[in-house]
């Protein structure tokens, strides 16, 4: 089972922490800050609203199926043989077996946010999301099963206890159709070695005594296992997930939100807040930054959110703002594009025939390729 | 005095033995009146054109305190045509055209918003939090260095497509209004903010003066107090019309009666019967708004066309009558009653109006069954007491006279129409067109108001078309549907009301004509992303409570209430058409009906959408209802009046036909079922019986003569046909002024109003004989004990 309480201290030591003044100095954790300003907030209204009513009663429904599933908030695609399946919002997921012309959205039994999607094998795929919610596919994306959901969600509510929690997994990865990890805040790290049936909370398997997020997952090509998280925090595990180091010689303290192996051993890319992007080419012991320079404006100060290794060894790496960045070299260098609409794109897939798949606010969308050297 | 009195009615030897009484008090009565009509004002209270029963605006009305913020707010959109937003050129024109907005009066001036106001930021998520700053942080711009930044704050402010054109060729000064603010002078003294001041403020001091002071600048204002401004202004054009009316009317009287002063007579006498109305409306409360400023109009024509018959009857009786005083008390003898009867009828048709729950439409129809009421005394009782001092000329008698033995061409081809042979053809084109016309109405017309934009106005006209300018330029609709979502206090920014509202916005932004829908979850979850660094991955609600407060205490004021217990969810519609409309508020009680708890309540409607929408309801629910308790009525009047069915189904037939036929014009025309048109059908039938009352009268007479019916139709044309024709055309042209009102409701009343009036004459003229060929039998009648109206 996994542990009642998270590693993160509890509130009012976070905001004794703050008051002390030397915590902001030292580094520190944006989501520790928001807490802060959460409780004073939380004052600001009133006390009453402080307690979350029983939500152990709600039943999880079914996402509704919607024309504009494929057009609203999506945040992470896959690929599973020759289709493409992208996941978001209210529970939407949507797959396209023309190469991202149309779209189907698929039956998932839940309305959360979806925030990434992992296919083992053509068939075998899952999805993670927001209450902690694991999903699992057996027919390439078609229909999907819970298998995961927070178990605290469950449990009576103590009308005087501390608020619920909301722990969001933020990304999963298999090592085959069995064994595979689900990544997400407040350090949860969860596995499986049976497929999903159960799944158990590994969380102490990480040294994270201040429960920092836990945003991407990677496999780094003959090295192991990388796993990026908020304030710069990187673990690696070259068993691919049964013992995990804690690295030390971190390149930057921003928060990191994607990670990427690349088709040569041992290089791996992790980038984050304001255009960060660096590159480890002997698994994480050393770090490297990747310059970044848009077409007119200098250095690149977007956040930089999803995105990845394609087949042929493309990497595409996309955030806020409309950016787009790609690299045939490895991650060596990149190209670097703003999209006109500007709208902030969430993940990214480089396709066969020269067309990028791209996700984010607006939902799917698709461009050449070559569209990024024209900027 | 040879006259015999004998007989005469009670009513008339009171009236005619008191004549110099009766001119005192009517002086004495109309300058008390008419001091009490000058103090009646232009009044556009926005409650009064609303349906405050219905429970959508009850539910509005209940909440309007916490909905304040959301209405009462005037956009000024400032153009550049010849480059753009970011040129020295535009930012020194908008920093003066915003200092001048500033002060003027009622402006709320710590909510202003423009790019030159500080509460104008961008905001950036970076690794040392949320980052941001006001949009313009330079006193003037002009340098290059200096426009390249703004360009980049303007991008990050999220501004694009709400104060910043999606183009970047204008800006919007967002300028939230007080309905009551301080007075510059005495700060504790509250004013009440004036519309019409506002809005001409609006056009010298911001609009007039840039526009002239830069030809590369471009004013466009809207807002509801532009709106208000623009239609009173429109009302007071309206007058205009009054003039107008009068002028044709007066050469039309003229050329009617060839005598000035029986023509200066009934001109006069009506206008009193105007003045009489405005003071009576003053003097139970009233004023003068958009809808009731047609009861004038109306009373003027009604009045001319009573007072026609008047004179066309003193003339006829002047032939045989000593002089002028015996030919208006036989007159007075012969139309009172018949007057009276077709005054009743008009009076009820209007009163049939109070089942709108409107309270405009309920003052239209007090306003115009007062103005009727006052009609009696006007010119049924007045005019023929003037008539017998001045008399009618010479001239006129003498034509009356030949005009009565004469034989009339016209007339004589006419009455045709009640032959064996034609009434048939008659009868059946009207079956066809009746048919015709009521399944093309019935497949095509529509409820609501069909223009985009501002319905009370011209699509066309200036406000309309800056309506159009923003919605091309910015991302923003101008047809908004509040539902309003109440919890107990503290309780709006609990998950499980978040959560529903995100469900009904979903529901509402899957609808067909739903552009889209915001409220506090929609900012909620943008705050929760932003404290997450800005990852699109913590874009959702959150079901930490605390989380959930912190991220609406960052959204802007109107999301929700002080107390925490209301939250409006603004949807954004495509139009304001009848179906978007009902598809958007079913689709909300559905959903209501699904989620609603005893602490969480989805209740519709506010926003001028949710107003339209309870408007067309009650449109929907009335016009079946005005339309049988009108027919009713006028059955009820013809069967009392001539004791026959046969009788009554000649008259209402063709009212009815003329009802299809001006539905079917509406649908033709694009005209929508609305507030306005639906008064159309109560006055239209109630004032176009008079026509077939009168008619039917004359015929009825002629055969109890004995006379076959087409010959008893050719003398009731040759006697009362040119009065019929003439009292049509008096209506017609009383309304079809309005067509050219700026105020386009107006413009459609009219149009309908004069298009009702002139079928529904030509209806009784050529109609009324073709079905009394089939129903009435001569015999029958010449037996008959004869009606009330047989002289």
């Amino acid at each position: 089972m996994r542990k009642p309480c998270n590693w993160r201290a509890p509130f009012v030591a976070r905001t004794d922490l703050n008051a002390s003044g030397n915590y902001l100095k030292k580094g520190f954790s944006l989501s520790a800050l928001t807490q802060a300003v959460m409780l004073s907030g939380m004052m600001a209204l009133g006390a009453a609203s402080a307690h979350a009513a029983d939500v152990a009663e709600e039943s999880v429904q079914p996402a509704i199926k919607s024309d504009l599933a494929a057009h609203t908030l999506l945040v992470d695609a896959a690929v599973a043989g020759d289709r493409l399946v992208a996941v978001g919002s209210r529970g939407h997921i949507v797959y396209s077996d023309d190469q991202g012309k149309t779209w189907t959205q698929a039956n998932v039994p839940v309305r959360q946010l979806l925030t990434a999607v992992y296919f083992a094998d053509d068939k075998n795929g899952w999805a993670v999301g927001h209450d902690s919610l694991i999903l699992h596919t057996s027919d390439a994306g078609a229909n999907w099963e819970m298998q995961y959901r927070d178990p605290e969600l469950d449990q009576p509510i103590d009308p005087e206890g501390p608020s619920l929690l909301e722990r969001p997994l933020m990304d999963v990865w298999f090592k085959n159709a069995n064994t595979g990890f689900a990544i997400g805040a407040y350090g949860t790290f969860l596995r499986t070695d049976d497929g999903g049936k159960t799944w158990e909370d590994r969380s102490y398997d990480i040294d994270n005594p201040d429960g920092f997020h836990y945003n991407a997952i990677t496999a780094v090509k003959g090295a192991g296992l990388m796993l990026a998280g908020e304030m710069g925090t990187l673990y690696r595990s070259p068993d691919f997930g049964d013992t995990w180091e804690t690295l030390t010689d971190l390149p930057y303290d921003g928060s990191w939100f994607g990670a990427s192996g690349t088709s040569s051993d041992n290089v791996v890319l992790v980038w984050g807040l304001r255009g960060n992007l660096f590159r480890s080419t002997d698994f994480g012991d050393t770090w490297e930054q990747v310059e970044l320079l848009t077409p007119n404006n200098g250095p690149l100060e977007a956040t930089l959110l999803g995105g990845g290794l394609s087949g042929d060894g493309k990497l595409v790496v996309v955030g806020a703002g409309g950016v787009v960045l790609s690299s045939t070299d490895g991650g060596n260098s990149f190209d670097v594009m703003t999209r006109p609409d500007r709208i902030a794109l969430a993940s990214a897939k480089a396709l066969g025939d020269g067309e990028l798949l791209l996700v984010g606010q607006h939902g799917v969308a698709t461009m050449p390729a070559s569209a990024l050297k024209a900027h | 005095m040879s006259f015999d009195q004998s007989n005469a009615p009670f009513m008339e030897r009171l009236v005619f033995n008191n004549r110099l009484a009766v001119v005192i008090i009517f002086s004495l009565v109309s300058l008390f009146l008419g001091y009490q009509a000058l103090q009646v004002r232009p009044d556009t209270s926005f409650a009064k054109m609303i349906p405050l029963e219905h429970p959508y605006i009850v539910n509005m009305l209940e909440h309007q305190n916490d909905l304040a913020n959301l209405g009462n707010s005037i956009r000024i959109a400032v153009a550049i045509e010849d480059g753009d937003i970011f040129s020295t050129e535009y930012m020194e024109t908008l920093k003066q055209i915003n200092d001048e907005v500033f002060f003027l009066p009622g402006v709320d001036r710590s909510n202003l918003r423009s790019l030159w106001t500080p509460n104008v930021r961008w905001t950036e998520v970076t690794e040392y939090g949320f980052d941001g700053g006001p949009v313009t942080n330079h006193p003037s711009y002009t340098n290059e260095e200096d426009l390249e930044e703004l360009r980049a704050n303007v991008l990050k402010s999220g501004e694009i497509g709400r104060l910043v054109a999606n183009n970047f060729k204008s800006s919007i000064i967002e300028v939230p209004l007080q309905e009551f603010y301080p007075n510059p002078d005495n700060q504790s003294e509250l004013l009440r903010l004036d519309y019409k001041q506002f809005s001409h403020l609006l056009e010298e001091k911001i609009r007039d003066r840039f526009q002239s002071e830069n030809p590369n600048i471009k004013i466009h204002i809207v807002g509801f107090a532009k709106k208000v401004g623009d239609l009173i202004d429109g009302l007071i054009g309206v007058v205009g019309f009054f003039g107008i009316a009068f002028v044709i009317t007066f050469v039309l009287l003229y050329m009617f009666t060839w005598c000035i002063r029986s023509t200066v007579s009934v001109l006069v006498t009506t206008v009193i019967a105007v003045i009489w109305q405005l003071g009576l409306i003053n003097l139970v409360g009233f004023g003068l708004d958009p809808y009731s400023m047609l009861v004038p109009f109306l009373i003027f024509a009604i009045g001319i066309s009573h007072g026609v018959q008047k004179i066309n009857g003193i003339a006829l009786q002047s032939g045989g009558a000593d002089n002028a005083l015996v030919a208006a008390r036989l007159t007075f003898r012969q139309l009172f009653l018949p007057g009276m009867i077709a005054i009743l009828a008009d009076a009820v048709g209007f009163i049939t109006l109070l089942v709108i729950k409107i309270d405009v439409i309920h003052e239209l129809a007090i306003g115009a069954s007062i103005g009727v009421a006052v009609i009696v005394f006007t010119n049924l009782i007045m005019l023929p007491v003037t008539i017998s001092y001045l008399g009618i000329s010479k001239k006129a008698v003498e034509r009356s006279k030949r005009d009565a033995v004469r034989e009339h061409p016209f007339w004589r081809f006419l009455s045709n129409v009640a032959h064996p042979n034609v009434a048939p053809w008659m009868v059946i084109v009207a079956l066809v067109a009746g048919t015709t016309c009521f399944v093309y109405q019935k497949n095509n017309i529509k409820v609501g108001d069909l223009d985009a934009g501002a319905p009370e106005l011209r699509p066309d006209s200036r406000y309309n078309k800056d309506n159009d300018f923003i919605i091309q330029n910015y991302t923003t609709s101008s047809d908004i549907l509040v539902v309003m979502v109440a919890t107990p206090p503290e309780k709006c920014s609990a998950y499980e009301t978040m959560e529903a509202i995100d469900q009904l916005q979903w529901k509402m932004q899957n609808l067909e004509g739903v552009q889209s829908a915001v409220s506090l979850v929609t900012v909620a979850k943008q705050v929760i992303m932003g404290s997450n660094e800005g990852n699109l991955k913590w874009q959702g609600l959150s079901r930490n409570q605390d989380v959930l407060n912190n991220a609406i205490s960052r959204a802007p004021s109107g999301m929700f209430n002080a107390a925490c217990s209301l939250a409006p969810v603004m949807v954004f519609l495509d139009d304001h058409k009848a179906d978007t409309l009902k598809r958007a508020t079913a689709a909300v009680e559905e959903f209501a009906a699904e989620y609603n708890t005893d602490d969480m309540e989805f209740k519709l409607a506010a926003g001028n959408a949710g107003i339209e929408a309870a408007t067309n309801e009650i449109i929907s629910s009335s016009e079946l209802l005005i339309l049988v308790l009108v027919y009713i009525w006028v059955g009820v009047m013809c069967m009392i009046t001539f004791r026959s069915l046969p009788a009554t189904i000649c008259i209402v037939l063709p009212l009815i036909l003329t009802s299809v036929l001006g539905n079917a014009l509406m649908a033709f025309l694009g005209i929508g079922m609305k507030v306005a048109t639906l008064p159309v059908i109560a006055l239209g039938v109630g004032i176009g019986v008079d026509y077939g009352i009168y008619i039917y009268s004359r015929l009825e007479s002629f055969l109890r003569q004995g006379m076959p019916l087409q010959e008893a139709y050719y003398e009731t044309l040759r006697s009362t046909g040119k009065a019929v024709l003439f009292t049509g055309l008096c209506l017609a042209i009383g309304v079809a002024t309005w067509i050219f009102s700026a105020i386009k409701f107006q413009a459609d009343m009219g149009l309908m109003l004069t298009f009702m009036f002139l079928v529904n004459m030509i209806g009784a003229m050529l109609l009324l004989p073709a079905l009394a060929r089939f129903l009435i039998n001569p015999e029958k009648v010449r037996k008959s004990s004869g009606s009330k109206l047989s002289h």
